[in-house]
């Protein structure tokens, strides 16, 4: 019996922290939402560009750890700039819709250029953290948890915390919640749009950067990487499109749930649910509470 | 930028269609004094807010267009400049229905609106207390979030905000929309203070004619995107027209003014 309750708690611990992953990659979604009420199909391609680049800088030309992770970064936020004043800026009076078909063709080119710059062999991106379970808590709480699964969710409560501060106490915050809120009021009181997309777009790319490095240590760096991304639509489903918080939760139920419908229902349907058993629960998610657990609710009048 | 013309805000002719289609102003023209407070009346649909829209240069983002006219103000064509360029010249719009951030709270609100002007922590604060004595209900309520506020609450946090600008014009688009009558007259009466304090020039577009006209220095009244009369507030708070059309004392049903103007004509030829 405290074994089976053991084992339950692994499960459970481990889909938690792995569901820290699919937070990282909802939360460069929420981000760009908030600012533009968009859907950014090409999140996804940010984080196989932002990882492969990270890695490619590592390898090719023996750039250390730090400092590519930094350059990295800076060509995030230089792919941040390049999108809002090529793509953003002359659709800037363009319908929701209009937006939404650009990144999807933005995406297109971020994969094409990444590949393109850095060969489309797969890459192993080794953080010196390994995927195997931390000896320490295995002897002394029984449990078995990966190294890799706690660092993510140490980095992805960092980013909250930090995207948290930013967003309550800065000057570029309160722009940007503003923008979130009413962006035509925002911008009557002279709040630059523009500013702020490009801090979105910056913010997104770097989140993508420090997602891609999880999922490329756990699953090598490579092309899968943009379709594991659209795994983040289900976390958003179920946490709300425009919600930090929201994004965080949403990653942790699928993380759990994925885990324990594999586990313990799995067999009856020949295992290999958790590919699509975040799909089923958005799905009555999608019926019963469209606006997620935490989106802001939606109110139509008829 | 030295204008030594009296007038802040002089707008000629101006045409304006959305889409490059709909036609929403045939030619209006209007002129707002420096310091003072200008009515533009009109029914739903007269074109009051695009007129606005079109001063404070917010058409784009509805694609909308100026096709003809001109404007100027503080002696420069407005052309090219967008929103928050205006902003940065001191022109600032408070957009029809309120249009708070509801997620901010009351305090966030407003100092959102010196995001355009370079401030220090401090100064913000000293800007803060000053707005605060003309609005001082929302000093009691600054920490709540302003979705859980009343709509007169709505329409102060409004102008307080756009107030924090520090604005040489304002662009009042019908700020007593839904209010109780007592509330019209408290809104009124911050306007009026900050025309007369702070030196604001204003520009008010109102279904309210009487009590806008009792605020305002001068009227225009508009209808289907024309100007169809002018004068001093107190010239056609008096005017026959203007009494039995906006102001509610008429013997006969609803009218507009067109069909006014016709049978006045009528009544001549037939004299």
């Amino acid at each position: 019996m405290a074994n089976e309750l053991l084992f339950f708690m692994e499960v459970l611990v481990g889909g938690l922290l792995a569901g820290t992953m699919y937070s990282l990659v909802a939360l460069g979604f929420v981000l760009i939402f908030k600012a533009s009420a968009t859907f950014n199909f090409s999140q996804g391609a940010m984080v196989f560009f932002s990882v492969l680049a990270f890695c490619g800088f590592m390898q090719d030309f023996n750039i250390p750890f730090v400092l590519a992770f930094i350059l990295a970064a800076f060509l995030m936020v230089v792919v941040g700039l390049c999108t809002e004043r090529l793509v953003l800026r002359p659709l800037m009076n363009a319908s929701e819709d209009t937006v939404l078909m650009a990144t999807i063709g933005l995406g297109y080119v971020l994969e094409g250029l990444a590949q393109a710059a850095w060969g489309v062999e797969v890459r192993r991106l080794d953080l010196g953290i390994g995927d195997f379970p931390v000896p320490w808590i295995a002897d002394n709480l029984k449990l078995f948890i990966s190294a890799l699964d706690i660092t993510a969710g140490l980095v992805a409560a960092i980013m909250i915390i930090g995207l948290f501060l930013l967003f309550k106490y800065t000057k570029i915050g309160l722009g940007l919640r503003a923008v979130a809120d009413d962006a035509g009021a925002a911008s009557s009181i002279g709040i630059p749009l523009k500013h702020i997309m490009l801090l979105v777009w910056s913010a997104a790319g770097v989140v993508a950067l420090v997602a891609g490095c999880m999922w490329g240590a756990r699953a090598g760096v490579q092309f899968a990487l943009v379709d594991l991304a659209l795994k983040a639509l289900p976390v958003l489903i179920i946490g709300g499109f425009s919600s930090i918080p929201g994004a965080i939760i949403g990653g942790l139920i699928i993380g759990a749930v994925e885990k324990i419908l594999e586990v313990y229902i799995g067999p009856f349907f020949g295992g290999a649910i958790e590919g699509w058993a975040p799909y089923v629960l958005a799905i009555f998610f999608l019926l019963y509470r469209p606006e997620g657990l935490f989106g802001e609710k939606i109110i139509r009048r008829v | 930028m030295s204008n030594n013309s009296a007038n802040i805000l002089d707008i000629k002719n101006i045409e304006v269609r959305y889409d490059n289609v709909i036609l929403a102003l045939h030619d209006v023209s209007l002129k707002v004094p420096k310091g003072k407070v200008v009515a533009l009346l009109g029914a739903n649909g007269a074109g009051k807010s695009t007129t606005l829209k079109a001063v404070s240069t917010m058409l784009a983002s509805e694609r909308g267009k100026v096709t003809n006219g001109s404007i100027e103000y503080d002696g420069n064509a407005i052309d090219k400049q967008t929103p928050s360029q205006m902003v940065g010249l001191g022109m600032v719009q408070v957009l029809e229905g309120r249009r708070c951030f509801g997620h901010l709270t009351v305090e966030e609100n407003i100092i959102s609106g010196a995001y355009s002007r370079k401030l220090s922590k401090g100064d913000i604060n000293q800007e803060l207390e000053k707005i605060y004595t003309y609005f001082i209900r929302l000093k009691e309520r600054r920490k709540s979030q302003a979705a859980f506020t009343s709509g007169g609450e709505q329409q102060m946090i409004a102008v307080a905000r756009a107030m924090m600008a520090k604005p040489k014009m304002l662009l009042l688009d019908e700020p007593t929309m839904g209010l109780a009558p007592q509330l019209v007259a408290e809104i009124f009466n911050i306007v009026k203070e900050l025309n007369t304090k702070e030196g604001v020039s204003i520009l008010l577009a109102e279904q309210n004619t009487n009590v806008a006209l009792k605020n305002s220095d001068y009227g225009y009244i508009i209808e289907t995107g024309r100007v169809m009369l002018d004068g001093t507030a107190e010239s056609l708070l008096n005017d026959d027209k203007v009494k039995e059309l906006y102001l509610g004392i008429s013997k006969k049903g609803r009218k507009n003014f067109r069909d006014v103007l016709k049978e006045e004509s009528l009544k001549k030829r037939s004299n």
